[in-house]
């Protein structure tokens, strides 16, 4: 399928701002409507414009895959560490340990982490087995 | 409102069961998302519409596309 210089265009200008948009969900999830999933997959979403309309070396040259695999690893890992803290210092799991936007804040940001990286993860190596069939 | 957004799903649904092509009827499902997310929104759940955007009109869309694209036979 030949592409277009629209596509080429527009998905160049529109991911950065998906991007930003994911982002800004994932850190003003507790005050605005948005939070850990719905900023992750947003993140998700603006990495799967560019490995659709820009194709998988693009995607590679901005964000490497070894980084974007740490990143899921380092969301779980953070998740368990912040509930089990809580566990370990006499409180409930995930008890707050910070006064109020604390906990929230730092478990958003893990979570968008764990799910924008897990969702492009998903779809690359989806994307990466067909490719490989050919 | 809620009656209007109910009927324009209730059309993209039968559009997206009877078109003949497929890449059509993916593209309406998408539409279909959006308006379910805007369904959401009126309803005052943000939070859902948000997730319903994202996951409905961008991720699954993605994964669709990708297997109507591997599955089709190749026109001749």
């Amino acid at each position: 399928m030949k592409k277009t210089n629209i596509l080429d265009v527009v998905s160049r200008k529109l991911s950065p701002f998906i991007l930003l948009f994911g982002i800004y969900l994932v850190t003003f999830g507790h005050i605005s409507p948005g939070g850990g999933f719905q900023g992750g997959v947003a993140l998700a979403s603006g990495l799967l414009l560019i490995l659709l309309a820009q194709g998988p070396a693009v995607l590679v040259q901005y964000f490497p895959l070894g980084r974007i695999a740490k990143a899921e690893v380092a969301g779980y890992g953070l998740f368990l560490l912040a509930g089990l803290a809580g566990f370990l210092l006499g409180a409930g799991f995930l008890s707050p340990l910070f006064p109020p936007p604390g906990t929230i804040f730092i478990l958003n940001i893990v979570i968008g982490a764990k799910v924008g990286a897990g969702i492009t993860l998903i779809c690359w190596y989806l994307f990466h087995e067909m490719e490989e069939q050919e | 409102m809620v009656e209007i957004l109910l009927l324009v799903h209730l059309v993209l649904a039968i559009l997206v069961l009877s078109i003949r092509s497929l890449f059509t009827a993916v593209i309406l499902m998408a539409i279909f998302s959006l308006f379910s997310a805007v369904l959401f929104f009126v309803l005052h759940a943000p939070d859902v519409a948000l997730t319903e955007a994202a996951v409905g009109a961008g991720v699954s869309t993605f994964l669709y596309i990708w297997i109507v694209k591997h599955t089709q036979k190749e026109p001749e």
